[in-house]
């Protein structure tokens, strides 16, 4: 075990090659660009000290997994990497330098980043088993790609945007179960629809209200609106009101619940009959009767892209079908 | 990256209160007419106003920290400006382009910095699938942006706009308990 040799090492990647398994495309080409790498960090983190020295071979982990799990490989590097890490160190200098160069400047980024977040490791033996296991999987994505700075770079922003396509994903409701990029961009462009039109549509109940206020309840408003984030009225809310009950949103179900459902189904009638009492300080458990119709309205616009929005108030049928339009500013 | 991530990196309570205050002002500021008028042309302006209200409120709260949150108030500001003029065509025609020559400036930096990364997504085939363009034109001041930043801004703009529709949602609350 412990004087592996170069050539049985090469004979192991020939072989490998000749069965041209797919996990060995580019083998060679690949194999020695990770020997080369590994070398690169063994001379530039220093700060590892014998870490680095125990860092695996990838060459080796690529020779391996077809036989066997790519997981169980890790522990074989530490045992055999030093060794063949100093004896192949010759016969890698002269091959791939300049190309390889500018890969490797970009995956030691990542790798120092891995190595970083491994040395608040206690046990070295952790640290050994950490690290391979994020090269391994770094290593890994790349393999059957090209080597050339131009994909590293592609796919290190590749990964930025899953990054925050997954936050993405906790923002918009109901993304949990979508794992592509195209479901999720449909989502989200919906959702954003969604949002705009509420605003409208808000907007538009507005417009029918406000006349018919006195202008002397300003402060209540003001008053009212700020007890809003007192509350704890987060901005999940309208998230909230697709999916979830909130406590919050259960107070003004009663309130917004008739008018929504006088204008949803059948001619709009200017709220006078609504009566509510001081829903914000009230705790009500409401129904999800809100909930369900925004829940039926966010399904039905889903389906139909169209102007012909089903909360449209009958009063507006024209006006508001232009209004409907994206943000038209 | 990862601060820039956060949206507004504003408190969301903060963005709220002010959200509420400048609304609440910008209503204020709208038609004081009491005149109970079903007439849908004067219904459908009075909307559209409130909505313009709501947007610049929100905008405004944001600043410009965030290029959507420019572009809405770039747009506001341009459309106002247009409106303000709109006895002369020509006259309409070169405040126009003036206008646009004079939010150049900035806007000027915002391109600069975005073509540079355009040149990068040439090869990208993500950017343009029919999704992404559509989002670019949802989120306000996003079609020149390159993937990354688009994802960004649609993360922030999404908490803004749902901040502003539990507001506005409390705000027609209020008004029907009256």
């Amino acid at each position: 075990m412990n004087t592996v040799s170069p050539e049985m090492l090469q004979r192991h990647y020939t072989t490998v090659n000749i069965t041209g398994n797919d996990t060995v495309t580019g083998g060679n080409d690949v194999s020695v660009f990770e020997r080369q790498q590994a070398r690169m960090k063994w001379h530039q983190q220093q700060q590892l000290g014998g870490l680095v020295e125990i860092k695996p071979d990838p060459g080796l982990q690529y020779g391996w997994p077809d036989f066997s799990d790519p997981c169980q490989d890790q522990m074989i590097p530490p045992l055999m990497a030093d060794h063949n890490l100093k004896k192949r160190k010759s016969t890698l200098e002269d091959q791939n330098q300049k190309v390889n160069l500018k890969d490797n400047i970009v995956k030691e980024k990542k790798i120092k980043g891995c190595s970083d977040e491994n040395s608040t490791e206690t046990s070295s033996k952790a640290k050994v088993t950490e690290v391979p296991k994020q090269e391994y999987i770094h290593v890994r994505a790349r393999r059957g790609q090209a080597t050339d700075s131009h994909s590293l770079a592609e796919r290190v922003r590749r990964e930025k945007i899953s990054e925050r396509m997954k936050y993405l994903q906790d923002l918009v409701p109901g993304c949990n179960k979508i794992t592509g990029k195209a479901g999720m961009l449909d989502e989200i462009i919906n959702y954003v629809q969604c949002l705009q039109k509420q605003v409208e549509f808000l907007s538009m109940k507005l417009a029918t209200l406000q006349p018919r206020l006195d202008f002397d309840i300003d402060n209540l408003i003001m008053k009212e609106m700020m007890e809003v984030p007192a509350v704890g009225y987060s901005s999940e809310l309208a998230n909230s009101s697709y999916f979830q009950v909130n406590s919050l949103l259960e107070m003004g179900n009663n309130t917004i619940d008739t008018m929504l459902k006088r204008s949803i189904g059948g001619p709009v009638s200017i709220p006078e009959t609504v009566v509510v009492s001081s829903y914000f300080n009230q705790m009500q458990p409401a129904g999800v009767t809100w909930d369900g119709d925004l829940h039926n309205l966010y399904r039905m616009e889903t389906q139909q892209e169209s102007s012909s929005i089903p909360f449209q108030p009958h009063k507006f049928t024209g006006s508001y079908e232009e209004s409907n339009l994206k943000m038209e500013l | 990256m990862s601060g820039s991530k956060h949206p507004t990196s504003i408190n969301p309570t903060y963005l709220k209160n002010q959200f509420a205050h400048r609304f609440v002002r910008a209503l204020k500021n709208l038609n004081h007419t009491a005149t109970q008028t079903h007439d849908h042309n004067q219904i459908y302006k009075r909307s559209s106003r409130i909505k313009i209200a709501a947007y610049t409120a929100m905008a405004s709260v944001v600043g410009s920290r965030r290029t959507w949150s420019r572009a809405v108030l770039w747009k506001i500001r341009n459309r106002s400006r247009n409106r303000s003029r709109i006895q002369g065509l020509l006259l309409r025609k070169r405040t126009r382009v003036d206008g646009k020559i004079i939010s150049c400036h900035h806007h000027a930096k915002i391109m600069s910095l975005k073509r540079r990364n355009l040149k990068r997504d040439d090869f990208n085939p993500f950017r343009n699938s029919c999704q992404e363009s559509k989002l670019r034109k949802l989120v306000p001041g996003a079609e020149t942006m390159d993937s990354w930043c688009l994802i960004g801004e649609t993360a922030d703009y999404i908490k803004c706009l749902a901040a502003q529709g539990c507001l506005c949602y409390s705000h027609v609350n209020v008004f029907v308990v009256m």
